[in-house]
C-alpha cells in the first residue's frame, strides 16, 4: 500500500489508498433445521488521486502490479470528474474499541450450536415457522493519504437474526441481536417475537382508514430513509430536498431526536473516521423535532462551502462493495432516542390500530418528497389494546412531514434494526388501506 | 485458467466439488445532475468453491489465489459440520458433464467502443431533460458489466461463458416548489452497445412525463380495477408469482410448499407464465447457469395451473423434479442461488383499447417503480397512471403503490392483451443483485387491486 501511495504521489497533487478486508461465516436455519454454512474472505484495494482539480479512481481485488492500478486511475483523469476538495490531514481518531479478539476463537460449530438452541427454544413455544441466522465477521480497513493520514480500523461482529413466519408466506415478525463477540442471545428476543406471533395467528379484515400505527424498529427504516434523503448534502446541493434552507426549523414532533453516533463504543462497529479519513463525531440531525444538521462527504461539503461532517462512506444501495464505490454522503450509525413507555404499554394504548411489523416495498414511492406507501408484511391488528390478528392484504401510506408530526410516544429502549438503533414508534392518523376478496 | 482451477479442485476430497473463477470488468460513467461524478474501467476477480461431502453441501468465496488451501479446508470442515447435523442429506440432481467455450456474438461489442464515445453518449442523453424548465436534477449512468466466467466441477465439466450486460439510463427529477417527481429512463440489454444508441426520444418522452407528474393528482387509497402496462405486468409476474417458482424459497417452508404443489390451481384460465432465458438478443439471455447446467425454457403456469418450477441441482433432487438451469450468482463474490431468467406472462387476444373498454371505470397504470415480495404478499409502485371512465383515459394520477396477495391476485386477472414486451433493465435483489433479471408480459386487466395512495 505504501508503495502504491508513493507511486501515486509522484503523479498527482493528492492521493489516497483504501484497503478493506472482510472475513465472515454464517449459518442459517430454515424451518428450525440447519440449512447452510457459508464462509468468505474477500479483500480489495481502491485508489483515488486528484490532479488539477480532477479525480482519478480505480480499484482491484489483487495487487500483483500496483502500476496497473495507478494507470487505470490516471486513465480516468481526462474524463473530467471534478474534485476540488482537500483530503483530510493526519489526525488521531477516537478509538471505537470495535474489535474484540475473542471473535477469533469462535468456531462454526459454536455458531451452529447457538442456532440450534434458539431454534429449539422457539420451536417449543410456537407452531410458526422458525427461520434464523447466526453469523460473525471481522472487517479491517486501512487508509493512507498523501497528507500523512495512516488510519486503521478493525471491527468484530457477532449477530443473530430471528424470524417467525406466518403460514403460506414469508411475512414474519423478526428481531436481531448484535455484539462485538459471542454471547448467548438474551431470552427477551425470542420471547418478544413469540408474544407477537402467537397472539396474531388468525387472519382479520377490519375496515381501513386513518388509525394509530405502532412501527416496530425493524420497519422504521422505511420512514427514516426519507429523512436520510432530505438531509443529505448531495440532495441539498442538487436542490431536491424539502429540507433545504430549513436548519433550525421545527419539522417533526418534539418526541423525535435523531443522532448519528459512530463513536458509541458500546455498540459494534464504532469508529473514529469515515471512509475518507475525516474524523467522526456524535452528530445530531434532528433534535426535539427541529432540523439541526445536514450531512456531507468531502465532495459535497466543498460544493456547499461547509466543513465535511465525516459522512463519506463507500456504500451503495443493493450491496455495492466498498472498494468499487466512491465515497458518498451516508448515515451509517443512526440512533433514534428512546421515549418513556414500554412496548407493552404502547400496545395497550392502541384503541384501534396496527403494529407495522414488516415493510414491503419501502423503496417504492417518492423518497425525496417524503412520501411512503408500502405493504404490511405483516401488519398486526389491535383493538382495545389487544392483538386481534394479522391483516391479509394491507398498506400504509403517507408523507413523513405529516405523520412524523403526530408522534404519540416512543418505546423506552432501542433495538438494532436495519440501518440503525431504533425504538418502536407510535404514530397517530396514518392511512391504512386494507383489502381482501 | 483451467489448469490453475484444476490444481485447486484436485485437493478437494469430497463426493462432489465445483470451482468458479470470474473476472468482472465494469465500466461505469455517472452523471449526478450535470456533473460527471464517475468514469472508468476496472476489473476485479475471485473464486467460489462448493463442496458436497456425505450430504453436507457448503460454499466458500475468496479473492486471492493464495487463500485456496484455506478455502478447501474450510469448505470441507463446513460440509462435515453440516453432514453431522442435517436430518436430510443433500444430493444433486444428475446432469451431463459439459465442455464448451461460449462467447456470445455481440453486434457491437461494448468493450471495443472507446470510453470517450460512451462518455459523450451518456452526456448527450443526460442533457436532454435540461432543455425543459422545471427539471431539478438527473442521474444518468452508463454501466457495462462483463462477467468472464470459468467453471469446472469434479464430474468433468469445463465451461467458459461471457456475460456482457450494458445499461444506459437513470432518473429524471422535476420540481415545483417543494414538490419533486422522479421517473426512470433508459434501458439496456445483453446484446451489445448498438442497443444504447438512438435513445434521444426515450429521454425526451420521460422528461415530459416527469413534468406532467407535477400537475397530476395523488391517487386516493382504495381498491380499484386496473389495466397494467407490459412493464407493470412483468414486475407483477416477477414479484407476485415468480419468486414462488424459485424452489429454494419454498423448499423449507412446508406451508408454502403445500400450497404450491405442482397441479395447484393458482390463477384463472387466462393466465400462463413461462421462464425462458434461451432466446438471444433479450436482456436475460445465458446458456449455462453457475452450476454448469444448460438453461431450458420452463413452463411455470399453464391456464392457471402450476406445472413447473425453477431449480438448482440441489432443489431438483429434493423435489424430484427436472433441473432447469436457473442457479445463478451475481458475480464471484457469491455462491449461486435460484433466480428467474426471463419470466413473462404469455400474451392473449385483446388489444389495449379492448382492455380499457372492458375496464370501464378504473385506473390505467404504467411503468414499475420497485417491487418486493414476502411470500404471499407483494408490493410494487407505478410511476404514473390515468383515471379511466367509460373506457376512456382521463386525468393523470401519481403516488401509486399496489399491494396484493399471491393466492388471490392471479385469480383476478380477467383480461390479457396481445402485446408481449420484455424489459430492457433488470435488477432483482434477492440477497444478491441480478442485473439481467428480465421480465415481461402484455397489458392485462386486473380486478380489485389494493392501492395505498399517499
Amino acid at each position: 500500500m505504501e508503495q502504491l501511495l508513493e507511486q501515486a504521489r509522484r503523479v498527482s497533487d493528492q492521493c489516497e489508498v483504501f484497503f478493506q478486508e472482510q472475513r465472515s461465516d454464517s449459518v442459517s436455519f430454515e424451518n428450525g433445521l440447519l440449512k447452510n454454512i457459508e464462509s468468505r474472505d474477500q479483500s480489495g484495494i481502491s485508489l483515488r488521486l486528484i490532479r488539477e482539480g480532477r479525480l482519478g479512481f480505480a480499484y482491484t481485488r489483487n495487487l500483483p502490479r500496483p502500476e496497473e492500478l495507478l494507470q487505470n486511475a490516471l486513465a480516468t483523469l481526462p474524463g473530467g470528474v471534478e474534485a476540488r476538495y482537500a483530503l483530510p490531514e493526519r489526525f488521531v481518531p477516537v478509538d471505537g474499541r470495535a474489535y474484540d479478539p475473542d471473535i477469533e476463537n469462535l468456531t462454526n460449530t459454536q455458531l451452529v450450536e447457538e442456532g440450534r438452541r434458539l431454534a429449539a427454544y422457539l420451536g417449543e413455544k410456537t407452531d410458526g415457522q422458525v427461520n434464523l441466522a447466526v453469523y460473525r465477521s471481522v472487517t479491517r480497513v486501512r487508509l493512507l493519504n498523501s497528507r500523512g493520514s495512516d488510519l486503521e480500523w478493525r471491527a468484530s461482529n457477532y449477530g443473530a437474526h430471528l424470524s417467525l413466519m406466518y403460514p403460506g408466506s414469508y411475512n414474519a415478525v423478526e428481531r436481531s441481536w448484535t455484539a462485538k463477540k459471542f454471547s448467548p442471545v438474551p431470552e427477551e428476543l425470542p420471547a418478544f417475537i413469540l408474544s407477537l406471533y402467537n397472539a396474531s395467528k388468525s387472519k382479520v379484515r377490519p375496515p381501513g382508514g386513518r388509525m394509530k400505527c405502532l412501527f416496530l424498529p425493524e420497519t422504521l427504516y422505511a420512514l427514516i430513509w426519507r429523512i436520510q434523503s432530505a438531509a443529505s448534502g448531495k440532495n441539498i446541493f442538487e436542490n431536491i430536498s424539502p429540507l433545504k434552507d430549513r436548519v433550525g426549523e421545527k419539522i417533526f414532533s418534539d418526541h423525535l431526536t435523531l443522532i448519528d453516533d459512530p463513536l458509541d463504543s458500546l455498540r459494534p462497529s464504532a469508529r473514529g473516521f469515515d471512509d475518507e479519513g475525516t474524523p467522526c463525531t456524535r452528530y445530531p440531525l434532528i433534535e426535539k423535532g427541529a432540523l439541526v444538521n445536514y450531512y456531507f462527504d468531502l465532495h459535497y461539503a466543498e460544493k456547499l462551502g461547509v466543513p465535511p461532517s465525516g459522512h463519506g462512506y463507500r456504500t451503495a444501495p443493493w450491496g455495492g462493495e466498498a472498494i468499487s464505490t466512491k465515497p458518498r454522503p451516508s448515515l451509517e450509525y443512526l440512533v433514534l432516542e428512546p421515549g418513556r413507555r414500554t412496548f407493552a404499554e404502547l400496545l395497550r394504548s392502541l384503541d384501534r390500530g396496527v403494529v407495522v411489523a414488516g415493510a414491503l416495498g419501502a423503496h417504492s414511492g417518492n423518497i425525496p418528497n417524503g412520501d411512503f406507501s408500502f405493504g404490511l408484511a405483516p401488519g398486526i391488528y389491535v383493538e382495545g389494546g389487544e392483538i386481534r390478528g394479522v391483516l391479509e392484504e394491507a398498506m400504509v401510506a403517507g408523507n413523513i412531514y405529516d405523520v412524523l408530526r403526530n408522534v404519540e410516544d416512543l418505546e423506552d429502549r432501542v433495538h438494532p434494526a436495519a440501518e440503525g438503533y431504533y425504538p418502536a414508534v407510535l404514530l397517530d392518523g396514518v392511512s391504512v388501506a386494507i383489502g381482501g376478496s | 485458467m483451467f489448469p490453475q482451477l484444476e490444481a485447486i479442485l484436485a485437493k478437494v476430497e469430497a463426493d462432489y466439488a465445483d470451482l468458479r473463477y470470474e473476472i468482472k470488468q465494469e465500466t461505469i460513467i455517472t452523471f449526478n445532475g450535470r456533473e460527471l461524478t464517475q468514469v472508468g474501467t476496472n476489473a476485479t476477480d475471485g473464486f467460489v468453491l462448493r463442496v458436497l461431502k456425505r450430504g453436507g453441501f457448503s460454499s466458500v468465496t475468496f479473492t486471492r489465489e493464495d487463500q485456496a488451501a484455506w478455502a478447501v479446508r474450510t469448505a470441507l470442515e463446513n460440509a462435515g459440520l453440516l453432514a453431522s447435523q442435517v436430518s436430510q442429506p443433500v444430493s444433486l440432481a444428475p446432469v451431463p458433464a459439459r465442455e464448451e467455450i461460449f462467447l456470445p456474438l455481440l453486434p457491437e461489442d461494448p468493450r471495443r467502443v472507446p470510453l470517450e464515445e460512451k462518455l459523450e453518449l451518456t452526456r448527450r442523453y443526460n442533457e436532454i431533460p435540461y432543455r425543459s424548465s422545471g427539471i431539478a436534477t438527473t442521474q444518468t449512468q452508463y454501466a457495462e458489466i462483463c462477467r468472464e466466467k470459468y467453471f469446472i466441477n469434479s464430474e468433468g465439466s469445463r465451461l467458459r461463458e461471457d456475460l456482457v450486460t450494458t445499461r444506459l439510463g437513470g432518473t429524471i427529477t422535476s420540481r415545483d416548489g417543494t414538490l419533486t417527481q422522479t421517473v426512470r429512463v433508459g434501458g439496456g440489454g445483453s446484446d451489445g452497445f448498438a442497443r444504447l444508441r438512438h435513445q434521444d426520444g426515450e429521454f425526451a418522452e420521460k422528461t415530459k412525463i416527469a413534468l406532467d407528474l407535477l400537475k397530476a393528482e395523488p391517487v386516493e387509497a382504495g381498491a380499484y380495477n386496473v389495466v397494467l402496462n407490459p412493464d407493470l405486468t412483468g414486475v407483477f409476474t416477477h414479484e407476485a408469482f415468480g419468486h414462488f417458482s424459485e424452489a429454494d424459497l419454498i423448499e423449507d417452508a412446508p406451508t408454502m410448499r403445500e400450497r404450491l404443489a405442482l397441479g395447484a390451481l393458482l390463477g384463472n384460465e387466462q393466465v400462463s407464465i413461462t421462464d425462458d432465458p434461451t432466446p438471444p438478443g433479450q436482456l436475460g439471455f445465458y446458456r449455462y447457469d453457475d452450476e454448469g447446467v444448460a438453461v431450458r425454457p420452463t413452463a411455470l403456469l399453464r391456464q392457471g395451473v402450476l406445472v413447473g418450477r425453477l431449480h438448482s441441482r440441489r432443489t431438483a433432487a429434493a423435489f424430484g423434479e427436472p433441473v432447469s438451469g436457473h442457479c445463478v450468482a451475481e458475480d464471484y463474490r457469491y455462491p449461486p442461488i435460484i433466480r428467474m431468467g426471463t419470466i413473462y406472462l404469455e400474451p392473449g387476444e385483446k388489444s389495449l383499447a379492448e382492455l380499457l373498454q372492458d375496464l370501464g371505470d378504473g385506473l390505467y397504470l404504467l411503468n414499475a417503480l420497485g417491487g418486493q415480495t414476502s411470500g404471499e404478499n407483494f408490493t410494487f409502485g407505478a410511476e404514473y397512471g390515468y383515471q379511466v371512465r367509460g373506457g376512456r383515459q382521463h386525468k393523470m394520477v401519481r403516488d401509486i403503490n399496489i399491494s396484493g396477495n399471491l393466492y388471490q391476485t392471479l385469480q383476478r386477472i380477467t383480461g390479457v392483451g396481445n402485446d408481449l414486451t420484455l424489459s430492457r433493465t433488470g435488477g432483482c435483489g434477492k440477497g444478491q443483485l441480478n442485473v439481467r433479471s428480465c421480465h415481461g408480459g402484455p397489458h392485462v386487466l386486473m380486478e380489485q387491486m389494493v392501492i395505498g395512495g399517499r
